[in-house]
C-alpha cells in the first residue's frame, strides 16, 4: 500500500457521499459536540468560580481538578461501565452500548481539562479587574458573566482542545459504546476495528477525515478568534 | 454624624494598621473625612496613601482597626490606570452605571467630549479617553462618596482640566471626594482638606489652607520644599 491509496479512497470517499463514512463522521460529531458542550457549560462557569472566589477547599480541589487532567481514558471508560452496566447502579438507564453513554464517558475526560484550562485564563482576567469588581461590589454572578465575556477569545481555543481530546478519544468510547456498526460507531473506534482486521487504507482514509475535521475545526476557531480580537470589537 | 472642626464627617478610620508579613504599612492611622468635600491624600512614594485610600474603600481589610462611613455601594472608586472591559465604551460605562438610561448615558458623554466615540472598543480608548470614561462612569451613579486615585497622572491638559471641572462639580454636588495627587499646583486648586501621610503613619490632618502656608510637621515642610 502506499501513502496516496487511502488519500484517494478517503477523497473518493468522501466526493462520493459514502453512506457508512458519513454515518461515522455525523455520530463522532454528535457525540463529541454534546459532550464537548455540557462540558463546557459546567467547566467555565467553574473555572470562573475557581479562579475569582477565596473558598474553603478551593486548594484541594484546584488539585484535583489538575490531577484529573491525566485521567486514562480507558479507566474512565471502565468507570462509566461500572455505573451504567446491567448490574451497576444506573444500569436501569439502559445507556450501555449507546451514543450516550459515549458522550458520558468523553463528558468526564475533557470536564477536568475545561475547569483546569479555564481557570488559568480566568485567573488572569481576574487579576486585572478584582479591584474593579470589589469596588462595584459586584455579586459572584455578574463577576462570572463579565469574566466568560471578556474571556471570549481565549475560551475558543478551550473549547478547540476540549473537542480535539473528545474526538480523538477511543478507549473509553469503545468500552461503553461498543462500536456497534450504526448504532455507536465512530471514527476512532472504526480506525481500531478497520486496522484490526488489515484494512489499513479504509482506516487511513479515516484518520485523514479526522485530521481534515480538526482542520476545519481551527480555521472556524481562528476566525472567531480574530473577530474577538484585536481589543475586541464588541461586547 | 460626627463633627470635624465644626465639619460633618463622612467617613472616619479609627486607629487603622494594614500589615504585610513582618511589615506595617499603615501604622495606627485615625483620620476623618469631612463630607462633601474633597479631601487629599499626600505623600511621597511608598507613603502609603493609595492603601489608605483603598482600606477607607473597603478594598483592603485592614489587620486591625475600622473604618465607618456609608456602605460600599454609595461609594465609587477612579483607579489611575484606568480598568477597561473587551466591550466597546458605550458598553463599559453600562456596566459601571447599569442604572443610567440612555439619555443619560448620551449626556455623561457628550459633556466628556466622547460621544464619537461611544461604539469604539474601551481598549482602543486613548489613556486620556480612558479616564474620563472611568470618570463619568462613577460619578453618572451619583455616589456619596468618589475615591480617585491620581486620576490626572500621565493626562494632557485637555483631559486634566476635564478632570478638575468634574471633581469640582462633584462636590459641589455634595458628594466627598478622596483623592491621591502628586501635583501640589492641583492639590492647591482642588483641596479643602488634607492628609499628609509618611511612611505609613498620618503626620498631619488638615486644611488645604493650613498644609500649604504652615505644615506642622516636619515631613511636611520636607515634602512641601520638595514638590
Amino acid at each position: 500500500m502506499d501513502f496516496f491509496t487511502p488519500l484517494i479512497l478517503a477523497v473518493q470517499m468522501l466526493i462520493g457521499f459514502d453512506a457508512d463514512l458519513y454515518e461515522i463522521i455525523g455520530l463522532s460529531l454528535q457525540v463529541s459536540l454534546v459532550a464537548v458542550g455540557a462540558a463546557l457549560v459546567l467547566g467555565l462557569p467553574l473555572g470562573a468560580l475557581l479562579a475569582s472566589f477565596q473558598f474553603i477547599g478551593r486548594g484541594p480541589l484546584i488539585v484535583i481538578t489538575n490531577t484529573l487532567l491525566g485521567l486514562p481514558p480507558v479507566v474512565v471508560g471502565l468507570l462509566v461501565y461500572l455505573l451504567i452496566s446491567r448490574a451497576g447502579p444506573l444500569g436501569f438507564l439502559d445507556l450501555l452500548y449507546s451514543p450516550a453513554a459515549m458522550m458520558i464517558a468523553q463528558f468526564i475526560l475533557v470536564l477536568p481539562l475545561s475547569i483546569a484550562l479555564s481557570r488559568q485564563v480566568f485567573e488572569g482576567l481576574h487579576q486585572d479587574y478584582n479591584l474593579l469588581f470589589k469596588s462595584l461590589n459586584l455579586s459572584w454572578k455578574t463577576r462570572v458573566t463579565t469574566l466568560l465575556v471578556d474571556g471570549r477569545a481565549a475560551l475558543v481555543t478551550i473549547a478547540l482542545v476540549c473537542f480535539g481530546r473528545a474526538i480523538s478519544e477511543v478507549g473509553a468510547v469503545i468500552l461503553v459504546g461498543g462500536n456497534i456498526k450504526h448504532v455507536t460507531r465512530v471514527m476512532t473506534s472504526a480506525i481500531a476495528l478497520e486496522t484490526a482486521r488489515g484494512e489499513l487504507a479504509f482506516a487511513l482514509a479515516l484518520g485523514l477525515v479526522l485530521l481534515f475535521i480538526a482542520l476545519v475545526v481551527n480555521i472556524i476557531s481562528q476566525q472567531i478568534r480574530q473577530y474577538f480580537t484585536p481589543e475586541d470589537r464588541y461586547g | 454624624m460626627a463633627k470635624l472642626c465644626n465639619e460633618p464627617v463622612c467617613m472616619q478610620a479609627s486607629s487603622l494598621c494594614v500589615q504585610r508579613g513582618a511589615k506595617l504599612l499603615l501604622k495606627e492611622i485615625s483620620a476623618a473625612i469631612p463630607a462633601g468635600k474633597v479631601t487629599l491624600i499626600l505623600g511621597h512614594n511608598g507613603a502609603g496613601k493609595t492603601l489608605l485610600m483603598q482600606t477607607l474603600h473597603g478594598l483592603v481589610t485592614p489587620t486591625s482597626g475600622q473604618v465607618t462611613g456609608p456602605d460600599i455601594a454609595v461609594q465609587k472608586m477612579v483607579f489611575q490606570t484606568p480598568v477597561m472591559l473587551r466591550c466597546t465604551a458605550s458598553k463599559h460605562f453600562d456596566f459601571l452605571c447599569p442604572g443610567a438610561s440612555q439619555e443619560e448615558k448620551l449626556s455623561w458623554f457628550k459633556r466628556a467630549s466622547l460621544v464619537g466615540r461611544m461604539q469604539v472598543p474601551a481598549r482602543s480608548l486613548s489613556g486620556g479617553e480612558q479616564q474620563k470614561l472611568a470618570i463619568i462612569g462613577a460619578l453618572a451613579s451619583q455616589p456619596e462618596v468618589l475615591f480617585l486615585d491620581e486620576p490626572a497622572a500621565n493626562l494632557d491638559f485637555e483631559a486634566t482640566a476635564f478632570v478638575e471641572e468634574m471633581i469640582r462639580w462633584s462636590a459641589k454636588e455634595g458628594t466627598t471626594i478622596v483623592m491621591v495627587s502628586h501635583n501640589r499646583a492641583q492639590a492647591e486648586r482642588l483641596a479643602d482638606h488634607i492628609l499628609f501621610m509618611d511612611k505609613g503613619r498620618l503626620m498631619e490632618q488638615t486644611s488645604a489652607k493650613q498644609f500649604f502656608c504652615v505644615p506642622h510637621s516636619e515631613a511636611g515642610k520636607t515634602y512641601l520644599n520638595f514638590v
